[in-house]
């Protein structure tokens, strides 16, 4: 029975998280304007009761730009991590349970893209494919899925040497099977936690590509864009910067938080040293 | 677990608020103050200038004046000089030259400065310029087209230009700043530095820093600072912060939205001039639906020019109506074209069968949106601005406006995948209205990218190849305007306010409205 603090904590952030990702999902309702809509009269209002956030430099509500803004970096990074970590954990799965010389080569593969710096190995593909989310995506998604083939093959080795394992294969299971029915279910929980702790890193990611102008194009609202946008008036009008800026530390705070606690949960030695 | 969860959420927070803190603090410092040694302590006195203007994405790297830009830099900072100069009215001037004499309609006879010498030791004479020109003409892309030079001839201080046709802006051509006159003897060196006879000599030339000391026998007088650092800081914002921490003397370049930081007269300087810098869209005439003039009538009726001018520029320009600003005789103010007009535009849109039938906001013919790919470059950061604002008013008209703002705009051009390429040019950077039609919108033109062509037009190009007289050519750079203005081939969207910002104590920094003048015998320190 794990801790009840750990448990509140857990629904803590999950509801956090969830309210985020509700947030991205019905954005266009959520927005109290249109976030592409000039007003050039209302150029860089600060925030008040009619614009919580202000605006921009195009007189456009930032608190709605910020609300639309979420449906891209937050279901971009959701994709994304969702792209590598189901890439990484098939990949691990083969190469673990198969070994041999499939196992080799795609581990000298995966050698080659973890010996990247990953966000420049991202920017220079993203600079050949050009601008957009998509684009983005993808290119953070070539150098990002090998850590969870390390993972996952680490695991699936451990396990595959399991007497269940040996069970199941004596009882005439097929590699699929024995893969997909007893090898991963007990490999999975590191790869959410992983991939949840991963979902910080992956949206400032994106958000720096797009922040570098390889991201989300012009009028999309996207917070790395934004900030961008923002940047040379953060001196005298610092609230375009602050707004997409809290909105991706607030993010990046819950999900790794969320991974975190996560992590503590599921974790049986916490949970002894906690009982 | 609750104590030890909140003592965790402390423990964090300080530490995000102690990264803050670090991260502000390292933006904030850490940079090299200008050298302070001023007039006061007697010592060498050193400007630091930092530009968003020079290095190879502006084409103008080094200082040698027959390679593409490099022109620019050499007169720009100090080191070249032009045989005629123009002044704050954009008309030529005499500069290395003393007068000129027109011989006929194909021969300028021009007279040249004795006191002058090359910063080799040299003396300039009618030999020296013409070695420049002949190596000019020889080498670089655009002077042998418009200076048209079929012959020199040098004899004591004067050269004999003969033309091959009539070049009735011949003394613009010369003062353009590929005609900076450089010791051709003394060559240019490896780092592209050469020759010149202005003030400044350099030092140091880099792609991204030239280093300048004072010319002692400037033929012009006693040049004040001894030393010129030119540093290229292209992040607008990095160059803000430079100037705010003293790390440079000047800049040119800063973003709009900065000027406001540096109003405190107390503290700095602003020179602004008008200039005939333009951020104009040409049309592509290879796509099917601009082909329709109501089309590229409705889209020039959908930008807001007057709300990018005064809000996203911060007023740091002027509405365009065609290509040169109402400083010029043929300027704004005696053209025509349609203003902001949404409401027109959408009936010009209509009546050329373009109609939302599907109620996505945007207008179709055919099942076909009215899509429009708008290609530009950030390398000027006012089109961007540009881009953003018309996708937002030609939206409200219908407009499906596609932005396609990268620094690689010369492949998409080339291979053909735009609809409207936004822009900037200097429209008369010779005072001189040709200029701007025989590069942009001539079928000749190198630069008509979306094959604009009008009879009309070509006819009047004609004539003003041949009229010297400066109130005929006036007259036929108005009618060429208003043609293409009518035919909506091109749209002008804004002249550009050019802004130097310097500390109070920096003297006889002077924007000038050709850009050309920058770094002269009179910036001093004080």
């Amino acid at each position: 029975m794990p801790s009840l603090t750990v448990k509140k904590r857990l629904r803590l952030f999950e509801i956090l998280a969830a309210a985020v990702l509700l947030t991205a999902v019905f954005a266009a309702s959520l927005a109290p304007f249109d976030p592409s809509v000039q007003n050039l009269q209302q150029a860089l209002q600060g925030p008040s009761l009619q614009h919580l956030l202000g605006t921009d430099n195009y007189g456009r509500d930032l608190l709605s730009r910020v609300i639309l803004g979420a449906r891209t970096s937050v279901l971009a990074t959701l994709g994304l991590v969702g792209l590598i970590s189901l890439t990484g954990t098939c990949v691990g799965a083969c190469c673990g349970y198969v070994g041999g010389k499939l196992d080799a080569s795609l581990m000298r593969v995966s050698d080659v893209f973890l010996a990247f710096p990953g966000l420049v190995f991202a920017i220079a593909v993203a600079g050949v494919w050009g601008g957009g989310v998509l684009n983005a995506v993808l290119a953070l998604a070539a150098i990002s899925w090998p850590k969870y083939a390390r993972l996952v093959r680490g695991q699936v080795l451990v396990q595959k040497e399991q007497e269940y394992v040996q069970a199941a294969k004596l009882d005439g299971a097929g590699w699929l099977r024995i893969l997909t029915l007893f090898i991963l279910p007990n490999v999975v929980n590191t790869v959410l936690i992983t991939a949840i702790l991963d979902f910080g890193t992956m949206l400032m990611e994106i958000a720096g590509l797009s922040f570098l102008g390889l991201g989300a194009q012009p009028p999309t609202p996207e917070w790395g864009s934004m900030m961008s946008g923002g940047r040379s008036l953060i001196q005298t009008s610092p609230w375009t910067i602050l707004a997409p800026g809290g909105a991706i530390f607030l993010t990046v705070g819950i999900f790794n938080l969320l991974g975190d606690t996560l992590r503590d949960y599921l974790d049986p030695q916490q949970k002894s040293k906690e009982e | 677990m609750l104590k030890k969860f909140t003592s965790r959420s402390r423990i964090v927070l300080a530490a995000l608020l102690t990264l803050l803190a670090i991260v502000c603090l390292t933006g904030c410092g850490g940079t090299k103050p200008a050298p302070q040694e001023g007039a006061a302590q007697g010592k060498e006195k050193v400007f630091v200038y930092g530009t968003t203007a020079y290095g190879p994405e502006m084409s103008d790297a080094g200082l040698n004046p027959h390679d593409s830009y490099s022109g620019w830099s050499a007169v720009r900072y100090g080191v070249g000089e032009t045989l005629f100069k123009f002044n704050d009215a954009m008309e030529p001037v005499p500069w290395l030259a003393t007068k000129f004499e027109r011989l006929d309609d194909y021969t300028l006879k021009i007279y040249l400065r004795d006191n002058v010498t090359f910063t080799s030791g040299r003396k300039l004479d009618g030999a020296a310029v013409k070695e420049c020109l002949d190596d000019l003409l020889a080498k670089h892309d655009r002077a042998p087209k418009d200076l048209q030079i079929k012959e020199i001839k040098a004899e004591g201080q004067t050269v004999t230009i003969t033309s091959k046709a009539k070049v009735p802006a011949l003394l613009n051509y010369l003062s353009d700043p590929y005609g900076a006159i450089i010791d051709m003897k003394a060559g240019v060196s490896k780092d592209k530095n050469v020759a010149g006879t202005g003030p400044f000599v350099a030092q140091k030339v880099g792609d991204k820093e030239i280093t300048l000391v004072k010319n002692k026998n400037y033929w012009g007088g006693t040049v004040k600072m001894d030393k010129v650092i030119v540093r290229t800081i292209t992040d607008g914002d990095t160059l803000t912060m430079a100037l705010q921490s003293g790390e440079i003397d000047a800049t040119q370049g800063l973003p709009y939205a900065s000027l406001a930081l540096f109003q405190d007269k107390v503290k700095y300087n602003i020179s602004s001039v008008d200039t005939s810098r333009s951020f104009f869209a040409a049309l592509n005439f290879s796509t099917p639906a601009l082909q329709d003039i109501r089309v590229r009538k409705a889209i020039a009726m959908g930008i807001d020019k007057d709300g990018f001018t005064k809000v996203l520029l911060k007023g740091n320009g002027t509405p365009a109506v065609g290509a040169f600003p109402a400083s010029f005789a043929f300027g704004d103010k005696a053209v025509k074209a349609p203003g902001y007009d949404p409401e027109g535009a959408k009936k010009l849109l209509a009546e050329a069968g373009w109609k939302d039938t599907n109620g996505d906001g945007f207008v179709d013919k055919y099942g076909q949106n009215l899509t429009i790919r708008w290609l530009t470059y950030p390398g000027r950061k006012e089109l961007p601005l540009l881009a953003e604002s018309v996708q937002a008013t030609l939206k409200s008209i219908g407009i499906d406006v596609k932005v396609n703002s990268t620094a690689n705009h010369r492949d998409f051009l080339k291979r053909g995948e735009w609809d409207i390429y936004a822009s900037a040019l200097v429209t008369a950077p010779t005072g001189d209205p040709a200029y701007f039609f025989t590069a942009t919108t001539l079928a000749s033109s190198v630069n008509n990218r979306g094959k604009y062509h009008s009879d009309n037009l070509e006819a009047l190009a004609q004539q003003m190849a041949a009229a010297f007289d400066p109130a005929q050519r006036a007259q036929l750079a108005v009618q060429m305007q208003q043609q293409i203005l009518d035919d909506a081939a091109f749209i002008f969207a804004s002249h550009l306010k050019m802004s130097f910002v310097m500390k109070k104590n920096v003297t006889g920094f002077v924007a000038h409205p050709s850009d050309y003048y920058e770094i002269t015998a009179d910036l001093d320190k004080v």
